[in-house]
């Protein structure tokens, strides 16, 4: 068994016969500030995962120490990392999917002590009893991601629909209810929405910089400008130093063609 | 939903304060006011002429104001404000910077024109060695004395059928002197050539001399006996001696002297002119009307009494050349010399026109006709002596084209020298007239008039792109090299001798014979260009001549005789070119102009009746329904039954270049049309943009059924295609092939259709809902589309999957709610603000953008047919290169294609896509990626202001830039950043292109230019090398569909069995989906390569060794390592490996290198090779012996060169 850096080296096998596999970095997962969804002492870190090994592989090879709560991946360690990875993926008739690319992976245990039979492991093997790899890859995989995810059935997908709707609408409309109360709470403070007597205005982008804009404006019309000589005089210097400035870069800007040899003809 | 919290105490906003200040910043300024403000200078509008010279009389008053109140404002500026501290601007800074903002156009422009006279002028050191050598010349001219030359050793450089003898030396009696661009001070680099005339003294001419060339005898044998006593002389032995024809005239022979001088040797080059005194010969010999040439001297017979000697202008403007020389030098010296301003101007000029190469040759517009036309301006009081170098090739160019020398012709010559009916009758003898200062030599009687217009149109396109305030035009006009050739159409080129010798022989007039001293190429020309010019008329737009310079030659060695061989280009017509009918004059009203026409046009002139009635005379050519590529060769064979039935030359003796390359996007042979059941109109020699019309006329037709259908709950109101195809830009064919195969559908391709609905409330402000509810309306159109239309569907993650007469469609639908929410966030303030990231670029660009593109670039096809053909060739072009969509994004070539077709390079738009083709070679090949950005406005939708925002922004933060840029004026948000990203095109990639690119040019430079070579073959363009991979990844070739275009062969291997299986719809491209996992694990260790029309390889180059070397233990790098040893970890190419084949598990059949694969492909060749197309060199090895030698040679040195363009390559990875 290899040790590097606290970190207990595995082969990651494919095939019972693998001679060139991938080496996986396994410790339990420890750092000052847990994250709740990775629970001190449960979880297993995993680096140098290949971009091919699913939850669902690595699941099955873990269940084997104890019973798995759950199998997250991320690009790197880090805090919101796993967050990133899955970043639009959950979503119903999304199409992103995660990146293919090498990944570090948390396995959560339910109970603390898989994690010591965890790190005892010889090989991460892949492959079932008979020496077939536990990974769809190939024609196998792009056929199965054909038939299941690209193609839909209208019918079933017309249920999800339904249903989905349905709970949207129900979501949409407890929002509009608690919109409608204006009640203040324990510090003082109202929610105000789009309807309602004290409605408020939207809290865009545009419409702030629309009011942003007028309150300039508005500003601005009550200003002289060019008017003492002072002011003239100001604004004249500035055209001076914005003409210079404007020469300058010119300059520069034949400077840089100059250093690309763009003035030979031939 | 948006909410606010709002404090309810606190209501009132600080905006309130805002006023008090403002106003208490008033009270203060009152303090300061007081002074007047009349000194508040408006700015003055300069010339429209950026630069001109300092006239400070224009602004004076303006200064002087300046100047009084100059001190005093020192001072407050200081007191005012102390911190910026502003330096009071001087006279000239202040009139120097309102130039630069007010004309900043031109002034960039002025700036740039002064580095490039910078880079141009001439280093002391080569005056300093003129001037020596013409000192030490003149010196040796006086010691040289009379005498008789008995026996040269040298060859005279003159090849004529009777040789003169007993030439009496007579030594020269004025000293040698500077002519052309020496004398002017506008030499031009980077050879340098020097030329020196001698003039030969009066004694040595007979006054019979005149006749029948023998002045250019005796010119000839002067230059050789000059030539001979200066080898014979110390101070030159050294020097290398060489013979050229001047212009690739063969009566000018002059010598060309290397001097061995260590610091010139290498640039500089002397040319010693023989010229006579005007005075040698009676005025008026060599008027154009006269004959010098007697017919019986080329034992012909002429009968004078019945009709007057021919006149022989040309062989006079010839002599008169010689003999005007000194007086035309003069002239033009006075004007020039200690002028900066005027040979800045011409040099200015002369950079201009070398680099379009119309100065070339026999017929070139010489420079020193730009330099008489400065004098002539200058004499005409158009240019001022004071003008700047930009205003004298800005008025040149003006003028040029504003200007007509072809009837009347313009003169230098004084009006008391010059008589207006004289001058009117030489002009006649001429196409182009511009008399010199003595009033007799036409500096322009060699010029043919299609050259001389093709000049103006040229000049008219330079003052074009300076009043384009959009454009940077200096790089267009004085950068670019735009050689003649690739600004031609199609070219015809007849090399073959006896070919040549009969035309010249039997269909020559005789009177040009005399003409032109025999000399073939003008005689050839003349005679082709006026029976082309009849045949084609309307169809062709200039037919122009393509010289190469002739080369020199040992002085040792007899002249070579020149002019056997012509090439042509002709520049087409578009709205003409493609007619399929010649219509003759009506056969019963005009008999006899019937009858010609039937002389002329031969067996194929029919009399025929068209539908309004008339029955005339007419030549078809084709029919009116056949493929555009097949009509675009209609004249080619007008050409070639004209050069049959005139000149009796066949086609196999002539090459006639057109559409050579264009079956590269020809449906592949193998693939037989036969065997597909469809109603359309298909044939088996059909190509792909035959087959897009089919493609656009379903789609419309879908659109047509999707507008009616009934009961949709939202109306759909827009309907776009964002499929190449819809764009004339697919270069495989698309073929009614899809169909429904056990409730699947299968397709080759998929045309993506984007539609909208109409306007509704009711959207959710959820993706996940939104694209619930998309999806089920896309459910309910295809529904629909069943029952009412009876199509067959089938619903997808991506879309709505349409089979409609063989096509398959996918339906988006677009909404923009989802791009909103896509782009939504909400900063810390609780604000939403809608923020471009890349999903929402995605989307935006596949719906919203693209569709506009589509549309303009669908029009610009129709405008311009050969876009989509050109795009065509480019795409296939780049694909056989291996580059596939992930190198090279599609759209980019698309886009850049379609910037060659709307900017203005030429004065004329492309009309033959392998002219595109060339154009876009030359494009990848000179374009510098870092600084320029390729701005298509469509619709002239772009601001000067924003394309002048858009470029500073663009040159001061190059960085953010993807490394090619590429904005259209519907993306103007997102510049440069849709169509191409830092992956796609990298840096590398770029370089890679611009290689390939410049030595695919370079191919079909000299296969083009010389007079040996065929044109290239598709196969020498079309197939990349295969050196330089490190692995090779064969793919099942039964699992990989094959290409419907032409294939012509894989680099790795040979032709197998063809395999045109149907995929499923949306899954068409395996491969590239492959790949497109392998980059996105693997591409920090190896680079991809694969041909995506149809490649059944995956090439594989590894990233440098450093990559691969041990490194210390780093949690965050530790993609693909492997412990070894020390601590250390390393990545293993053999784990890499097995990841390969995990992947592509099922798919590959081998890995191998390119060697392995070689030798295995040679101890395997099969002896029944099935698919062999007869024409196509997929099979090299027999195919190739029966190449030329030089072929041969060439096709060596291009394979070495690419396996260093990819190390290259390689290397500069690991130097970045």
């Amino acid at each position: 068994m290899v040790e590097l850096e606290g970190y207990t080296v595995v082969p990651l096998r494919t095939s019972p016969d693998a001679k060139h596999c991938h080496s996986v970095y396994m410790r339990e997962h420890f750092i000052r500030l847990m994250d709740p969804n990775k629970p001190k002492g449960r979880t297993l870190f995993l680096l140098n995962v290949p971009p091919y090994v699913t939850e669902e592989s690595l699941r099955t090879v873990f269940s084997q120490m104890g019973t798995i709560e759950v199998v997250e991946f991320a690009a790197k360690p880090g805090k919101d990392e796993t967050l990133k990875w899955y970043e639009g993926t959950t979503e119903p008739f999304s199409t992103t999917r995660p990146p293919f690319r090498f990944k570090v992976a948390y396995v959560v245990f339910q109970k603390s002590s898989s994690i010591a039979k965890a790190l005892a492991l010889k090989s991460i093997d892949l492959f079932n009893s008979s020496g077939e790899c536990i990974i769809k890859t190939g024609m196998e995989l792009w056929h199965d991601q054909y038939e299941n995810n690209y193609l839909l059935d209208a019918q079933k997908t017309k249920a999800l629909i339904r249903k989905y709707m349905a709970g949207y609408d129900k979501r949409e409309r407890a929002a509009a209810e608690a919109a409608k109360t204006s009640e203040a709470d324990a510090d003082g403070w109202v929610t105000v929405g789009k309807d309602g007597r004290n409605a408020g205005f939207e809290q865009k982008e545009s419409v702030v910089g629309r009011l942003e804009n007028k309150m300039a404006r508005d500003k601005k019309t009550k200003e002289l400008t060019n008017f003492y000589t002072f002011q003239i005089r100001e604004s004249k210097m500035q055209n001076i130093v914005e003409m210079r400035k404007k020469f300058e870069e010119d300059k520069r800007k034949i400077e840089l063609l100059k250093q690309s040899r763009r003035f030979k003809p031939f | 939903m948006l909410k606010v919290k709002r404090n309810p105490g606190k209501a009132p906003r600080t905006a309130k304060s805002k006023p008090k200040s403002a106003r208490s910043d008033s009270v203060l300024d009152l303090n300061s006011a007081g002074e007047d403000h009349s000194d508040h200078e408006q700015p003055t509008a300069s010339s429209d002429d950026g630069f001109e010279e300092p006239t400070l009389s224009k602004k004076t008053p303006l200064p002087a104001a300046t100047n009084i109140s100059n001190p005093a404002k020192k001072n407050k500026f200081r007191q005012n404000d102390p911190s910026k501290n502003v330096k009071p601007p001087t006279l000239e800074e202040m009139k120097e910077l309102r130039d630069t903002r007010n004309l900043f156009h031109s002034n960039l422009f002025k700036l740039q024109v002064k580095e490039m006279l910078e880079e141009l002028q001439l280093k002391s050191k080569y005056t300093d060695f003129i001037e020596s050598w013409l000192e030490s010349f003149t010196a040796f001219t006086r010691q040289l004395k009379d005498g008789l030359m008995e026996r040269s050793e040298l060859e005279v450089p003159l090849s004529l059928p009777q040789k003169a003898s007993g030439f009496i030396f007579s030594k020269p009696t004025r000293e040698p002197f500077l002519i052309g661009a020496a004398s002017t001070g506008t030499l031009l680099g980077p050879k340098i050539v020097v030329d020196v005339a001698l003039e030969m003294p009066k004694e040595n001419l007979h006054k019979e001399d005149y006749l029948n060339l023998r002045y250019d005898q005796k010119r000839a044998l002067y230059l050789t006996y000059v030539t001979e006593r200066m080898r014979e002389s110390s101070e030159y032995s050294q020097d290398r001696f060489a013979f050229n024809y001047h212009a690739n005239n063969p009566l000018k022979p002059v010598l060309e002297l290397t001097p061995v001088a260590k610091q010139v040797t290498k640039h500089l080059q002397i040319r010693l002119f023989i010229t006579a005194p005007l005075s040698s010969f009676k005025p008026g010999r060599f008027v154009p009307w006269n004959n010098n040439i007697r017919p019986a001297f080329y034992g012909d017979e002429w009968d004078e009494g019945e009709e007057p000697l021919p006149s022989t202008q040309h062989y006079n403007a010839n002599v008169l050349f010689d003999l005007t020389l000194a007086e035309n030098q003069a002239h033009l010296d006075k004007a020039f010399k200690g002028r900066r301003n005027f040979q800045d101007g011409l040099l200015l000029l002369k950079v201009w026109l070398r680099q379009r190469e119309l100065d070339v040759g026999y017929s070139g517009f010489g420079s020193h006709i730009l330099a008489a036309f400065i004098v002539y301006l200058s004499q005409q009081r158009i240019l001022h002596q004071s003008s700047s170098s930009y205003q004298v090739a800005r008025t040149v160019w003006n003028q040029l084209a504003n200007t007509d020398w072809t009837s009347g012709g313009i003169s230098l010559a004084p009006a008391s020298v010059q008589k207006e009916d004289a001058s009117k009758k030489s002009a006649s003898f001429y196409d182009v007239c511009f008399m010199d200062i003595t009033g007799q030599y036409n500096l322009c009687s060699n010029l043919p008039l299609s050259l001389y217009q093709r000049v103006r149109a040229e000049a008219k396109l330079a003052v074009d792109l300076l009043n384009d305030m959009k454009l940077n035009s200096f790089p267009h006009i004085f950068m670019q090299k735009c050689p003649l050739y690739s600004r031609v159409d199609n070219i015809l080129k007849i090399t073959n001798y006896s070919c040549i010798n009969q035309m010249l022989m039997l269909h020559s007039q005789p009177r040009f014979k005399y003409d032109y001293a025999k000399y073939g190429h003008p005689q050839l020309f003349q005679l082709l260009t006026e029976l082309l010019q009849k045949g084609l008329g309307e169809r062709v737009q200039a037919i122009l001549p393509l010289e190469t310079a002739t080369t020199a030659w040992s002085v040792d060695d007899k002249a070579p005789v020149i002019g056997k061989h012509i090439q042509l280009g002709l520049i087409l017509n578009p709205e003409h070119a493609y007619e399929v009918l010649n219509k003759g004059p009506a056969a019963n009203e005009d008999p006899e102009g019937a009858a010609e026409f039937r002389r002329f046009w031969g067996d194929k002139s029919n009399l025929r009746r068209f539908q309004d009635g008339s029955i005339t005379e007419a030549v078809v050519w084709g029919t009116a329904q056949d493929s555009p590529s097949k009509k675009r060769l209609i004249v080619r064979q007008i050409v070639l039954h004209l050069l049959e039935h005139h000149l009796q030359v066949e086609g196999k003796d002539v090459q006639y270049i057109a559409a050579e390359l264009d079956q590269v996007y020809q449906l592949s042979p193998w693939y037989k049309i036969k065997k597909l059941k469809t109603k359309l109109p298909l044939v088996q020699d059909t190509d792909a943009e035959a087959v897009s019309p089919h493609v656009i006329r379903c789609y419309d037709e879908l659109a047509r059924q999707l507008h009616g259908l009934d009961d949709l709950p939202l109306d759909i109101v827009s309907i776009s295609g964002i499929s190449p195809v819809f764009r004339y830009c697919e270069p495989e064919p698309v073929l009614p092939q899809a169909r429904l195969v056990d409730g699947r559908i299968l397709a080759s391709h998929v045309q993506r259709v984007v539609i909208q609905l109409g306007q509704s409330g009711k959207w959710p402000n959820e993706l996940a809902a939104l694209r619930a509810l998309k999806m089920a309306f896309l459910i309910e159109i295809g529904e629909k589309l069943e029952a009412q239309c009876l199509l067959k569907w089938a619903i997808t993650a991506k879309g709505l999957l349409v089979l409609k007469q063989g096509f398959c469609f996918l339906i988006e639908l677009a909404h923009s709610k989802e791009l909103a929410l896509l782009k939504q966030e909400v900063t810390e303030k609780g604000v939403t603000t809608y923020v471009d990231n890349p999903a929402s670029r995605h989307l935006e660009r596949q719906q919203y953008i693209l569709p506009k593109v589509t549309g303009s670039l669908h029009s610009l096809h129709q405008t311009h047919s050969a876009f989509g053909p050109t795009v065509l060739l480019a795409k296939r072009w780049l694909a056989t290169q291996l580059l596939d969509d992930g190198l090279w994004p599609a759209m980019a070539t698309e886009l850049l294609v379609a910037h060659l077709f709307q900017q203005r390079h030429a004065p004329q738009a492309i009309v033959a896509p392998q002219t595109g083709f060339i154009r876009f070679l030359q494009l990848l090949a000179h374009s510098d990626w870092n600084g320029d950005l390729f701005l298509l406005n469509f619709n002239n939708s772009w601001q000067e202001q924003q394309i002048a925002d858009l470029e500073h922004s663009y040159r001061s933060d190059r960085q953010s830039y993807p490394p090619l840029v590429v904005a259209t004026s519907y993306d103007q948000q997102h510049v440069g950043r849709l169509w191409t990203s830092d992956e796609a095109p990298s840096q590398r990639v770029l370089g890679h292109v611009t290689r390939l690119a410049r030595h695919a040019l370079e191919i079909v430079e000299t296969s083009l230019m010389s007079k040996d070579l065929r044109f290239v073959r598709p196969a020498q363009l079309f197939r990349a090398s295969n050196e330089g991979y490190d692995l090779v990844i064969q793919l099942k070739p039964d699992l990989v569909r094959n290409s419907l275009c032409y294939d012509l062969g894989s680099p790795f291997v040979s032709f197998g069995q063809p395999n045109f299986e149907l995929p499923r719809a949306g899954a068409e491209n395996r491969v590239a989906d492959i790949v497109n996992q392998l980059r996105s694990a693997y591409s920090d260790f190896a680079a991809f390569f694969y041909n995506p029309h149809g490649g059944k390889e995956l090439a594989i180059v590894w990233r440098p060794p450093t990559e691969f070397a041990p490194k210390p233990f780093k949690v965050t790098e530790m993609q693909g390592c492997t412990p070894c040893g020390n601590g250390k970890v390393q990545v293993l190419k053999e784990t890499l490996l097995e990841d390969f084949k995990l992947l592509l598990k099922d798919f590959y059949l081998r890995i191998s290198t390119p060697e392995e694969l070689k030798r295995e492909q040679r101890e395997h060749q099969q002896p029944r090779r099935y698919f062999n197309h007869p024409e196509s060199s997929g099979a090299p090895p027999n195919k190739r012996k029966v190449q030329s030698e030089s072929d041969d040679a060439k096709l060596e040195k291009p394979v070495k060169k690419k396996k260093q363009l990819i190390r290259n390559s390689s290397v500069r990875k690991t130097s970045s």
